[in-house]
């Protein structure tokens, strides 16, 4: 529960930061905090895995700013991308819930053995990334966007049995190239702002 | 297997660093694209390997479809590297060519999923293009947006599929499919998400436009058909009938709006980008159908509507590039000019070419399915042919004084070579459709498990 709290503030955090090197520090905080939510579940290698990218991501995006005013102000977005992410969640919550009937036990710390937990985290965390990247003028919130929705989908792969180790490493190399793109759609639109 | 993915993938990261050395760079593209072509035509169909639990398989469809689009990939690079120099385009055209490789050989539906929203990513870095007098930027990062949606949203939806206990209430499974339908619609571009491909078509550079239309839209396609054949859902869009018609629905809106944009079109590009989309949503239907020969007419359009694509968009380039800022005419490229027109051949599906089983199958089987279906699809290839000729007739308008070969025409001989191709394989179409007919096969086989 305080983890899925942790994702919930860090996209807040990142939906509302005007400059692109905050939104980068609070996007490696919502990975960390959505990596510690799947917990026992996943192996120490799988969260090494992803921390790594997650890191290299945020410094991707820390360097293509250049420097520390570069941003989009995101005005009316964010309340616009917060709405829609809190109805969206709660609407796929309500038609995508597995409906296996189990017992459902929530403690504060500590395991999530129903998934319910995850599922809740990965939802807000595509929501708002949907949110994000519609509502996006260019390519600093569009990636912002893309990096949330791919950490949602990262929670929800989690939950899918098969290879996870090998799943984690391609997830990962998806998450540095979509940085990586973003990082030079930036620098490009940086390259149209200023002149 | 996966020795030419890592063959293709080491290949693009030592042509990022030799990339401004494009005398290098080139022929180093093209040896290592050889070289995974022959890896793959050497190895036995049904050859599998595991890396970390995923398993590789070389499927007859995926051993045919590697060699058509690798080989589309070869083109184009001798194209960039001889006649129009863009170095970023190495690197991609190597990247591309191991997501590609990776998509067709994979067998986790997760995993071909991961790798096609790779292979739609790398070539933002070629689509953008002297941002400061084009809107190549606003094209790729709307491409960008669009592919990142479709691929997060898909891949979610997939990966809940395979979570979720089977008892869930139908109406969550017609969700999940719907959702990985239209995820799957804003890759491909079917009409009414087509818009970052009509941007796409005017701003970026014609090889690049090329290795999106020509083989990252076929791939895309292939990797939706193996995707519903390996995740178990094939079952499901049965007993739920909605998912088919929203299928047929898509299928039928891109086949005649894409027709309908194409007939409207005076830029060569868009004529393309248009019919490769009105093909693709013949192929939806193809697919849509459920039948063997619907599967076997939608993958055979989707690879040589591919072929055709990369051989007219490659001449439309020679031909802007020659005639400069006057309309492109044939005075100014006429090999170039020839390419073009005959890839029209292969867009509207006309025999004797490899072109024309696909189209034939597809029309034959929506007939069988309801007469507005197939009437809707013969009115799109009609749409496909006017389209085509006015285009042609438009390159033609004026008669040049002397015929002149252009000089470095690698586009036209290109061209050519494709269309030499396409008509081999119509004279010997079994060895074209035999390893689609396999997939049919898996493919209705998961349809109805045992």
């Amino acid at each position: 529960m305080l983890m899925l709290g942790l994702v919930a503030v860090g996209t807040l955090a990142a939906n509302g930061a005007a400059r692109l090197r905050f939104a980068a520090l609070a996007f490696f905080g919502v990975a960390l905090a959505a990596q510690l939510i799947a917990g026992p579940a996943t192996s120490v290698w799988q969260a090494t895995l992803s921390a790594t990218a997650a890191l290299v991501c945020a410094a991707i995006l820390f360097i293509a700013a250049r420097d520390g005013r570069y941003g989009e102000e995101p005005g009316w977005r964010l309340w616009v991308a917060t709405i829609v992410a809190a109805g969206t969640t709660a609407a796929a919550f309500a038609f995508l819930r597995t409906t296996s009937g189990e017992d459902v036990h929530l403690t504060p710390l500590g395991e999530d053995p129903s998934g319910l937990i995850r599922q809740a985290a990965a939802f807000w965390l595509l929501s708002s990334g949907v949110a994000i990247l519609l509502t996006a003028r260019g390519a600093v919130r569009g990636s912002l966007g893309a990096l949330l929705m791919l950490t949602g989908t990262q929670i929800l792969v989690l939950l899918v049995p098969g290879p996870q180790l090998a799943l984690a490493l391609m997830l990962a190399w998806l998450q540095v190239v979509v940085a990586l793109a973003g990082a030079f759609l930036i620098l490009n639109e940086r390259a149209l702002r200023e002149t | 297997m996966t020795a030419p993915i890592v063959l293709l993938g080491v290949g693009a990261l030592v042509a990022f660093a030799i990339r401004k050395r494009v005398m290098i760079a080139g022929p180093f593209t093209v040896a290592a694209l050889l070289a995974a072509v022959v890896f793959v035509a050497s190895l036995d169909v049904g050859t599998t390997t595991d890396f970390l639990g995923l398993q590789f398989r070389l499927s007859p469809l995926a051993q045919l479809a590697a060699a058509v689009l690798l080989l589309s990939i070869l083109a184009l690079v001798l194209v960039v590297w001889i006649d129009e120099p863009a170095y970023n385009f190495f690197p991609t055209a190597l990247a591309a060519g191991a997501a590609v490789l990776a998509i067709l050989t994979l067998v986790s539906p997760i995993a071909i999923y991961g790798a096609l929203i790779l292979a739609l990513l790398v070539p933002v870095g070629s689509f953008t293009f002297q941002v400061h007098r084009n809107r190549s930027y606003e094209a790729a990062f709307r491409h960008f947006s669009f592919v990142v949606l479709g691929g997060c949203l898909g891949l979610s939806a997939l990966a809940l599929s395979g979570s979720l206990p089977r008892d869930q209430p139908p109406a969550t499974f017609v969700l999940l499919l719907a959702i990985i339908v239209v995820a799957f619609a804003l890759k491909l571009a079917a009409i009414p998400f087509h818009t970052h491909a009509a941007l796409l078509a005017m701003e970026v550079p014609a090889t690049a436009l090329a290795l999106y239309f020509g083989v990252l839209v076929p791939a895309t396609f292939i990797a939706f058909a193996e995707i519903l054949t390996l995740s178990g859902l094939l079952p499901a869009i049965i007993q739920i009938a909605k998912v088919q018609d929203l299928l047929l629905a898509l299928g039928a809106l891109s086949a005649l709006g894409g027709a309908f944009l194409a007939t409207g079109s005076t830029e060569l590009r868009r004529v393309v980008a248009y019919s490769v989309i009105a093909n693709l949503g013949q192929a939806l239907i193809g697919i849509a159908t459920l039948s063997g020969a619907g599967i076997v007419g939608a993958i055979a359009i989707t690879l040589v509507t591919g072929a055709g694509a990369t051989q007219q968009l490659l001449a439309a380039g020679a031909l802007e590039r020659r005639s400069g800022p006057d309309q492109p005419s044939a005075t100014a490229a006429p090999l170039a000019a020839l390419a073009f027109v005959i890839g029209g051949f292969a867009m509207i599906g006309a025999p004797p070419l490899v072109a024309f089983p696909g189209h034939f199958f597809v029309e034959l089987i929506a007939f069988s399915y309801s007469g507005a279906l197939g009437t809707a699809l013969v009115l799109s290839t009609l749409g496909i042919l006017i389209a085509q000729l006015r285009a042609a007739i438009a390159i033609f308008r004026v008669a040049p004084d002397h015929w002149r070969v252009e000089s470095r025409p690698v586009a036209g001989v290109v061209g050519t070579l494709l269309f030499l191709a396409l008509l081999l394989g119509g004279m010997q179409p079994d060895g074209f459709l035999r390893p689609i007919a396999a997939f049919a096969d898996e493919f209705i086989r998961a349809l109805r498990p045992l």
